[in-house]
């Protein structure tokens, strides 16, 4: 079976078994985390092309997904645009700041692009953070990032309308969707011509190079690609919550997010999903015990990094190979 | 005149507490490759075993900060052994060390949530007092910081220059396989540097809890400041980061007085993103031409 036949027959799995799941358990609790576990899942697949195909060190994937959440939500809440409309907007949005982080850390290596995009992010969360000044008036004072509190009403995709009692199903199964999208995008850039420059780039730079691939402008189209669907995800994510805050750019999100990357597997294709599912479901097991929460999440993630550096795809692909 | 002399005096403190916060993570680096994310959570734990042995352990203040620049040097050996070491033995280390050196920080800094409880607590080695420069009152506290911060740079420059120590260390971060060919051990350097590097973390978590106050989360904000210091100087450039730390600390402490505190952080990166799209390795740092 070639590998692209493989990827397709796992992804329609998934999505079945993931489809089905609504009607199995129609729980509330269980609906709103796996919509949750879609919005991150997003994230974390987008970012894993970045930092596992393309070799970027990049942090900043967590503040493009505060943008697109930002954006969606002061697209709607300034200047009334319907959700369905503002979402892809902020998807551009992200892709705008991305390009422009993308730019920056073009000339920089390894660590620098960490620490820079490290700082960038910060940067965004200080200067909501401090923002104090009313730039409205109407319904209390509000910055122009929402400060502190964030921004809220700014609408919402129609769902919870049309159907008032089983909205959080509908918003599933939207969620499904935009993570289907983001997966299938997500193998076409691996197995695709992108995937083939960075490989050739990683396995030899000279040659690769004289063969006229840029490493720049892949980078860059590396960086726009996955800045888009995250800047979807962030949106998603402010309809569903209805809220956005500055509690997007908080370091144990993004803490939670590269411990789904590393312990599913950087750079393949199912190994970050992988990562996302045990991670929150790991998650919900840990939930009795909150304050070990983060203290679970340290270990686990510097545990897998030394003793199994592939995480769990790597661990999966050896027993398969030892078999056969 | 006044504010030229305050701006100069809290510049100079802030200054001189990002250089010791960040000699430790460019000798680490220098040597290793290393990027410590766990070195705002060392600094931290510095703070609070200062505070732990003087309010618990009745101890004299100068012990205690002894005692915390022996635990946080014996932390910095812990990550030498239980991270660097498996990890240099693989591939991408600079990648997964970062990674991992992320968990550990989260480790400490959520065990000391657990330990100290999440209010701010005041650290109690202080120094009352103040001195009088025309009409500016400077605390003692903070001559105190400058002189304590000058001592513990001349003698890490004294260990670099003067030591058969710290000729290794230069060796190894000028080139591991030729210090390794000419009989230097290399692991007993990092190991050195590590423990160092978490003494020094220390000693400038306990000066930077003495000015603001003890919280868990206290390391995050020097730890990004020093990782700045060390991109604008150059990874690894220990000189360079003195120099740019206290550059630093002066341009933060005029943009506070100039713009507010509100915009002080936010231009101090702007300028850092600067740098570095004009100079991607650093102010001070030498460009490595690849060879392919």
């Amino acid at each position: 079976m070639t590998s692209i036949r493989r990827d397709i027959l796992i992804g329609l799995v998934c999505l079945a078994l993931a489809a089905a799941l609504p009607l199995a358990m129609p729980g509330r609790y269980v609906i709103t985390q796996s919509t949750l576990f879609f919005i991150w899942a997003i994230v974390v697949v987008q970012w894993n092309l970045v930092l596992g195909i393309g070799g970027i060190f990049s942090l900043a994937q967590m503040a493009l997904f505060a943008t697109g959440a930002y954006a969606t939500a002061m697209l709607g809440f300034y200047w009334k645009v319907p959700m369905l409309a503002a979402i892809p907007m902020a998807g551009v949005v992200s892709v705008a700041v991305g390009m422009l982080i993308g730019l920056a850390c073009l000339r920089l290596r390894g660590p620098y692009v960490a620490l820079l995009t490290l700082a960038i992010a910060q940067v965004m969360y200080v200067l909501i953070v401090n923002d104090t000044d009313c730039f409205t008036t109407t319904g209390g004072c509000m910055p122009l990032f929402g400060g502190v509190r964030g921004i809220g009403q700014f609408g919402d995709i129609g769902l919870r309308a049309l159907f008032p009692s089983k909205w959080y199903i509908a918003h599933y199964y939207v969620g499904l969707a935009l993570l289907a999208v983001a997966v299938t995008i997500s193998i076409i850039v691996i197995r695709g011509p992108l995937g083939l420059a960075f490989r050739a780039l990683r396995d030899n730079p000279g040659y690769a190079m004289s063969r006229g691939i840029s490493r720049f402008k892949y980078q860059l189209w590396i960086f726009a690609v996955s800045a888009f669907f995250t800047g979807i995800a962030g949106g998603f994510y402010a309809v569903h919550f209805r809220v956005v805050g500055p509690t997007v750019f908080s370091f144990s999100t993004l803490l939670f997010l590269i411990a789904m990357i590393v312990i599913g597997g950087l750079g393949s294709i199912w190994g970050p999903l992988l990562g996302a599912a045990v991670l929150m479901l790991a998650d919900e097991g840990m939930r009795e015990l909150s304050d070990y929460r983060n203290i679970g999440l340290g270990l686990l993630l510097a545990v897998f990094v030394i003793a199994w550096p592939n995480g769990l795809n790597g661990w999966l692909q050896r027993s398969r190979a030892g078999r056969g | 005149m006044d504010v030229l002399i305050q701006i100069i005096a809290s510049g100079l403190t802030l200054g001189a507490m990002y250089a010791v916060a960040t000699i430790g993570l460019s000798l680490v680096y220098g040597s290793l490759n290393m990027l410590n994310m766990a070195h705002g959570a060392i600094l931290t734990l510095g703070g609070y075993i200062c505070y732990a042995a003087i309010v618990h352990a009745g101890l004299n203040p100068a012990l205690a900060l002894l005692a915390a620049a022996f635990v946080c040097a014996l932390v910095g050996l812990l990550i030498y052994f239980s991270a660097a070491l498996p990890l240099l033995r693989a591939e991408n280390f600079e990648t997964n060390i970062f990674i991992a050196t992320i968990g550990i920080g989260s480790v400490i800094e959520n065990l000391m949530l657990k330990g100290f409880g999440p209010y701010p607590i005041p650290q109690p080695l202080a120094v009352e007092g103040q001195v009088v420069i025309g009409n500016v009152h400077i605390p003692l506290q903070n001559v105190f910081i400058l002189g304590v911060a000058i001592v513990l740079m001349v003698a890490v420059a004294i260990l670099l220059q003067r030591t058969s120590t710290g000729r290794a260390i230069r060796a190894t971060s000028m080139n591991r396989e030729a210090a390794q060919l000419m009989g230097v051990r290399v692991g007993r350097v990092y190991a050195q540097v590590l423990a160092l590097s978490g003494a020094l973390a220390a000693v400038s978590g306990v000066m930077i809890s003495s000015i603001a106050t003890l919280t868990p989360v206290m390391g995050a904000d020097p730890m990004l400041k020093a990782f700045i210091v060390c991109v604008v100087a150059g990874l690894g450039n220990v000189y360079g980061a003195v120099i740019a730390a206290i550059a630093l600390g002066l341009l933060e402490a005029a943009t506070q007085y100039v713009l507010g505190v509100r915009w002080s952080f936010a231009t101090l990166l702007l300028l850092v993103i600067l740098v570095l799209i004009w100079r991607p390795y650093g102010l001070f740092g030498k460009q490595q031409v690849v060879r392919l």
